[in-house]
């Protein structure tokens, strides 16, 4: 088949084939997305219940983070219970389990967690400062069994760190008493003595890794051209020499005729 | 008979160019009904995420006092009943540009996979999975995710044994240089458990790429709990 018109004719064929593929692509969506993403999924620690979801995205010095959740103690003494949270760094960016309980209360308190996720570099605090300052403040947590937290701020040069190598970690804190052992529910925070270990002790984890850019490359092309080209090539051949031969059996019989 | 067809062909010559000619017609007719290509559907545009999406419907009365979201645990099937979709479900990481990882040749090249960093299906947030459209072996296993439409359903089996269906709220093609990751990956609401599903879309032969991604929007609409011992070894597969 070698140097065929059959070939030649498929060559030309595949580019109009292929443009005819619409290409209705217009520009998506108009926010190009600048700066840099990260996100993780808030797990639930200590038996909260809980679960939610984080993204921080920074662009420049500032900070915007868009946190949720829902399933955590609802009420504390009547009240809409505070859960303090925070972005911490310095250690090796992971969540505790429950085999960092060191004295066996069954509890994972906040200490007993930092060789994991380290010491608080930032507070997601609802207003107000957003240093390791506010860690303790729970009239700037957000209150209530569920969330949904935005804030925008001038991020700390720790906590920009730590996003970059991987070692961020988001927790959010806060206990219901009732869910812990008799032991657990006499204990005092090792951060603030004058609250309950509950009030303090972590409720959800999640370690911030960058988010993926772009799209998938999820295709070969292998179906988007034209599959079995031999087949057509073939197919092509023995029509076009089937014709040739015909015409020329015409030729040859008119002649003789 | 067969001298008269001879000679109504012109001879023997004729007859060698008939069947021939036959032969060639028919080959490019198998050949013709062999080519497939992916549907193309929906052109890029705003996306309306369902700010309203009905995700009280969970199969269980609201507590008004406290709800309980489904924690982590990851997906190890999935179900497209509109496009026959039927596939295990592998997790997988992002490569070392960070970008998301695809399944690679292999046994699992033709499965989906979900993005290990994201959360589970079922827990609140996007949870985001990805299938090939096609593969050197041929059409793959998002192949018709094109004809996915909202409203459609899509199982998910999670390996604590609970199933949990989501609803196609919209299906979109994205230009792989201006894909919005952000939206698809994260989005403004992060309360409501969803999902997404990608795989690329609008092959340019003469440059050999998929130019584009696309991507389906869905949003959590029911949760089977699985049944209390007796089931686990009945049921083989949703």
């Amino acid at each position: 088949m070698e140097g065929s018109p059959v070939r030649k004719t498929l060559k030309t064929l595949i580019p109009l084939a292929a443009a005819t593929v619409p290409l209705a692509l217009l520009p998506a969506a108009a926010h190009a997305d600048s700066g840099t993403s990260y996100q993780t999924t808030l797990n639930a620690l200590n038996g909260s219940g809980g679960s939610g979801m984080a993204t921080v995205t920074v662009q420049g010095h500032r900070a915007t983070v868009n946190l949720s959740y829902t399933g955590l103690a609802t009420t504390f003494g009547g009240n809409p219970y505070p859960h303090v949270q925070h972005i911490h760094v310095g250690a090796n960016g992971t969540c505790p389990t429950m085999s960092d309980d060191k004295n066996g209360d069954g509890i994972v308190d906040t200490v007993e967690g930092q060789p994991d996720y380290g010491m608080v570099a930032t507070t997601l605090s609802t207003k107000g400062p957003t240093s390791a300052k506010a860690a303790t403040d729970i009239t700037v947590a957000p209150a209530g069994g569920s969330a949904s937290y935005h804030r925008s701020f001038r991020l700390n040069a720790a906590t920009m760190d730590a996003l970059q190598s991987g070692t961020a970690v988001i927790v959010v804190h806060g206990l219901d008493p009732a869910t812990l052992s008799k032991k657990a529910q006499n204990e005092k925070s090792n951060l603030v003595p004058s609250l309950p270990l509950a009030a303090t002790a972590p409720a959800l984890c999640g370690a911030l890794s960058s988010m993926p850019t772009g799209g998938v490359a999820t295709g070969t092309g292998s179906t988007g051209g034209i599959e079995d080209l031999g087949m057509f090539a073939v197919g092509g051949g023995l029509l076009a020499g089937g014709g040739a031969l015909f015409a020329t059996r015409r030729r040859a019989t008119s002649k003789a005729g | 008979m067969p001298r008269r067809i001879i000679s109504l062909a012109g001879g023997r010559r004729g007859v060698i160019a008939l069947v021939a000619a036959l032969a060639g017609l028919a080959l490019i007719g198998v050949a013709w009904r062999a080519q497939v290509s992916a549907p193309q559907p929906h052109p890029s545009g705003r996306i309306d995420v369902a700010a309203a999406a009905p995700t009280a419907d969970l199969g269980r009365s609201p507590s008004p006092a406290r709800s309980h979201p489904l924690g982590p645990s990851r997906p190890v099937r999935i179900a497209i009943p509109a496009i026959g979709v039927h596939s295990a479900v592998f997790p997988i990481g992002k490569t070392r540009t960070g970008r998301l990882g695809v399944p690679q040749p292999g046994p699992r090249l033709n499965q989906v996979a979900w993005y290990r960093r994201s959360p589970a299906p079922g827990q609140p947030g996007p949870s985001v999975l990805l299938g090939h459209v096609d593969s050197v072996e041929g059409p793959s296993v998002f192949f018709r995710l094109g004809d996915v439409h909202p409203g459609d359903k899509v199982r998910i089996r999670r390996k604590d044994g609970t199933t949990v269906v989501f609803t196609v709220n919209a299906v979109r093609d994205f230009h792989k240089a201006h894909f919005p990751s952000r939206l698809v990956y994260g989005g403004a609401d992060l309360t409501t458990p969803q999902l997404r599903l990608i795989t690329c879309s609008d092959y340019v032969a003469s440059i050999h790429h998929h130019i584009g991604d696309q991507v389906v929007f869905a949003h959590l609409t029911s949760v089977r709990h699985p049944r209390r011992a007796a089931a686990s070894g009945t049921r083989a597969e949703e």
